[in-house]
């Protein structure tokens, strides 16, 4: 198993939010395998991981696909803080869903104690324009007061599937490499550490 | 002829010496009997010297054999108690266990969370629980947490997270509530197999199931901030097992914590809003708080309960045990469950109170080194302070106990010195005293309490029965008169009234005790009686009594008016009385008989002495009547008849009378004598009376 034991690539870890039924696997299916998955089977946790090439750069991404009816807050809690990025989403033919993401984006915020943690607002299920009850002005609004982008998808048609999954690394990468500068090119690890404490916080 | 060929010590015990070369070598060389006798000489002579030899070698080194041997036996002896002391310690254990096992069943404890589980399930599991520590170093809080059941176990691999390097091999085992990782224990030692690394719980574990990519196959990873631990199964089917119980574990977890929090929500609805955000949120609801802070007190009394225990301050100890009793019910009321440090501290006080049980216990103990200076009165103490531990059967038990203990020792002081009667009276009042005094004591210990009371019956009975057994052999002696025996049973008698006064009434039981001996002294005494009537009978001449002085005759009317009997009338002359001497001292003697029958009688006895009274009294008249009929002078019959007169109206009238007084009602068998012989009475001779009873009377 030790196969690589070279420098590994830069490893982005994302999560996966949001209510039930909303997409979440699938959306991690389509961007993993490229392939659509109709039937629904609630997911427990999965989390997956692909080596993609990211402007260039060789990156590791690791998607944390968690379940939307998980009833432990402080399991919850535990997937957050292990995530450095977050794809909340909801499924724009459900009302429900979208206000759910108050409280997903509220939770994560307190977990991670971050107001600029990365962060994409996504509205799945775009191809289902005729059953639409959430607005995507409704949902800009929204992400424009979190101050965080919102893109619609749709895991069908794999509209924009790639592109929250690309923006979200990007950011994240932009981030590690800020917090890279701060330390004064101190390397990766005194960021980590740094990011505990606040979390720790 | 080589040299060799002569039989030498050291030929003989050379390595390469073959007995059956050597003789036939012998054989072959040696030609003619004396040859080879000789050499069988030299041969016999070796074999005497090197017995001799051996002795002297076994005699020189005689003592090293003696420590030899007695070493030997010290070692048995020690490792006997080498495995005795192991035997024990393991009894210990094993009790500890329990112990702390079943400290779960008390009901607070276990609350609605595993009502359904049935017991021997629940037994399986604390087995398995047990062998999983003896086999994991460093998890003895394992089993203090209570209704936790064992779900899986299994072997994993651990793999790093982010570059998927093997690291090391775990043995995992998950709970209700919790999943505990252990690893191979390197200084591979005994039973313990593993070492304890972490016990996560399971309320806050992230089981995330990974997706098989490439190489990392059959993997799953458990976020616990800020760790993330990856590991890797031997088989998909392995892992679903593992992700399949987690999900069962929480899944149940999460039902019971459900019941729990709609118990507290409805008893106390203001808590979780003290502690939470005032914001009502879905998630936030279900953190797990952090417990409430308990007063310093309660912490700390279990070592409190040692420290008063050690010194012998119960009454401080029972204080500090209703406290801790009162702060639990009172935290459980409002707050719905236990917390853990209830739990424990209940767990401690429970043990502490198993143990001050157990001391104060010790201290009602009979023990023949412990003095009973004290005697009762020294134990009001403990049995005080176990009623209020609610041990009252117990210190029931032991406290009569400790009073037959007593009775015992102050009866064995009572030496049988003087007469009977006088022992009796000495040792009957030593037990009725005490069991009077102990009457009381128990009533004032145990006022209220029907098991208590029972137990002190059955005590009280015992102990009576103790005494009678003793008494009868003492008393019920074929040499002992019916009055020594009648003085004896009415003193014990009077003494067990005593006991009434306390409520407790066995003069019913100490009659049914005295009633056989009783009886069977009754009819000694009349087969007795009637022989002396016989024996008086042979002496009888018929002729009046001569009291040979005045005054003699005046002591001896007095002696009689005493009795009840005026003897006036038959007085003529100076000194004569016109009664016989066998009359006489039948009427003194059948006077006494009735006095004791009176004194013993029992309505079970009543037969009996009825059966006496008749018999005595029949031995004499036929004596009368025998006379009269071989009696041919007018002067004599006349005599006779007056004695006959005397008997059977004058004596029987008294007897009558004292009869009636003490029960009640005249006596039938008397009665009936008097009938049967009334013709003796007018001079009449018993010819014509029925020849059966003539016979019958000869016999006699």
């Amino acid at each position: 198993m030790s196969k690589k034991p070279t420098a590994q690539p830069a490893l982005h870890k994302v999560i996966m939010v949001g209510s039930g039924g909303v997409g979440k696997s699938a959306l991690t299916l389509q961007f993993m395998y490229d392939e659509f998955v109709e039937d629904y089977e609630p997911t427990k946790a999965d989390s997956y991981r692909k080596k993609i090439l990211l402007d260039g750069e060789d990156v590791q991404i690791d998607i944390l696909d968690t379940a939307g009816q998980e009833d432990y807050a402080a399991i919850r809690d535990n997937y957050f803080r292990s995530g450095e990025g977050f794809l909340c989403i909801f499924s724009i033919t459900e009302d429900e869903s979208f206000q759910a993401t108050q409280e997903f984006r509220e939770q994560i915020l307190r977990v991670k104690n971050d107001e600029n943690i990365p962060f994409l607002l996504v509205g799945n299920k775009s191809d289902l324009e005729d059953r639409r009850k959430v607005s995507f002005q409704e949902a800009s609004e929204r992400a424009k007061q979190w101050g965080v982008p919102y893109v619609e998808t749709s895991a069908k048609t794999r509209e924009h599937v790639d592109k929250v999954f690309y923006d979200l690394m990007r950011e994240i990468r932009a981030r590690k490499m800020e917090e890279n500068k701060t330390n004064n090119g101190r390397g990766k690890d005194k960021s980590k550490k740094k990011k505990l404490k606040c979390t720790i916080l | 002829m080589e040299p060799s060929k002569e039989p030498t010590l050291n030929l003989l015990s050379s390595k390469d010496f073959v007995p059956e070369k050597y003789v036939r070598d012998l054989s072959q060389s040696l030609v003619g009997g004396p040859e080879l006798r000789r050499l069988r000489k030299k041969i016999q002579a070796l074999y005497e010297e090197t017995n001799n030899n051996l002795k002297r070698n076994v005699y020189h080194n005689y003592m090293q054999f003696i420590d030899t041997a007695k070493e030997i036996s010290h070692l048995e002896s020690e490792m006997y108690q080498l495995s005795h002391l192991l035997s024990e310690q393991k009894a210990l254990l094993a009790a500890l266990s329990t112990t702390s096992i079943l400290g779960d069943e008390t009901p607070m404890i276990t609350g609605a969370e595993n009502k359904n589980d049935a017991s021997e399930r629940g037994d399986e599991n604390r087995q398995k629980l047990a062998s999983i520590l003896e086999k994991v170093e460093g998890c003895k809080e394992l089993l203090e947490v209570p209704g936790r059941t064992y779900l899986h176990e299994g072997d994993l691999l651990e793999v790093d997270p982010v570059d998927n390097n093997t690291i090391k091999t775990v043995h995992a085992y998950l709970f209700t509530d919790g999943f505990m990782t252990t690893y191979r224990n390197t200084n591979n030692r005994g039973l313990m197999k593993y070492v304890f690394e972490v016990m996560y719980e399971l309320g806050s574990l992230a089981v995330v199931n990974v997706r098989d990519i490439g190489n990392n196959k059959h993997q799953f990873k458990l976020l616990i901030f800020p760790d993330t631990r990856v590991f890797q199964c031997t088989a998909s089917s392995s892992k679903k097992e593992w992700l399949d119980k987690f999900d069962q574990a929480k899944k149940a977890r999460l039902t019971q914590e459900q019941q729990k929090r709609e118990s507290i929500v409805e008893k106390s609805p203001s808590r979780s809003a003290s502690i939470e955000s005032p914001s009502f949120n879905p998630f936030e609801d279900m953190e797990e708080d952090v417990g409430t802070i308990h007063p310093e007190w309660f912490i700390e009394i279990p070592e409190e309960l040692d420290v008063c225990v050690a010194q012998r301050h119960f009454e401080e100890a029972l204080i500090f045990l209703q406290k801790s009793k009162d702060y639990i019910t009172q935290f459980v009321n409002t707050n719905g469950q236990p917390d853990h440090v209830i739990i424990d501290i209940q767990r401690k006080v429970e043990l502490r109170h198993n143990n001050l049980t157990e001391v104060l216990m010790k201290e009602l103990e009979v023990n023949p080194d412990k003095s009973q200076q004290g005697g009762l009165r020294a134990a009001r103490r403990a049995v005080r302070l176990l009623n209020q531990l609610g041990r009252s059967t117990q210190s029931c038990d032991l406290f009569l106990k400790l009073c037959s203990s007593i009775l015992k020792t102050q009866c064995k002081r009572v030496k049988r010195e003087c007469s009977t009667a006088m022992y009796v009276r000495h040792l009957s009042s030593v037990v009725f005293t005490n069991m009077c005094h102990m009457t009381e004591e128990f009533l004032r210990a145990f006022p209220s309490s029907s098991s208590c009371s029972s137990a002190y019956v059955v005590w009280a009975s015992n102990e009576l029965s103790l005494f009678t057994s003793h008494f009868i052999k003492q008393v019920f002696m074929p040499q002992t008169s019916l009055s020594t025996l009648t003085e004896c049973v009415v003193l014990v008698r009077s003494q067990c009234e005593r006991l009434c006064s306390f409520g407790v009434d066995l003069c019913y039981q100490l009659d049914g005790a005295l009633r056989t001996p009783l009886m069977q002294a009754l009819k000694d005494t009349r087969d007795k009686s009637i022989e002396v009537a016989k024996l008086r009978a042979l002496e009888d001449k018929w002729i009046p009594m001569n009291l040979r002085s005045k005054t003699g005759l005046a002591r001896f009317l007095l002696q009689y008016s005493e009795m009840g009997l005026k003897l006036d009338d038959y007085v003529t002359g100076d000194i004569w009385i016109q009664l016989t001497n066998s009359t006489l001292v039948f009427a003194k003697l059948y006077l006494t008989l009735l006095n004791d029958c009176l004194q013993l009688e029992t309505t079970e006895l009543l037969h009996t002495i009825n059966e006496v009274l008749y018999d005595v009294f029949e031995a004499q008249v036929r004596h009368v009547e025998s006379s009269l009929r071989n009696e041919k002078q007018v002067e004599q019959r006349k005599f006779i008849t007056k004695n006959a007169d005397f008997l059977l109206v004058i004596l029987q009238d008294l007897c009558q009378k004292k009869y009636k007084e003490t029960i009640g009602f005249e006596c039938e068998s008397l009665h009936k004598l008097k009938k049967e012989y009334s013709a003796l009475i007018k001079g009449v001779s018993p010819t014509s009376r029925s020849t059966k009873t003539k016979y019958s009377s000869e016999f006699l």
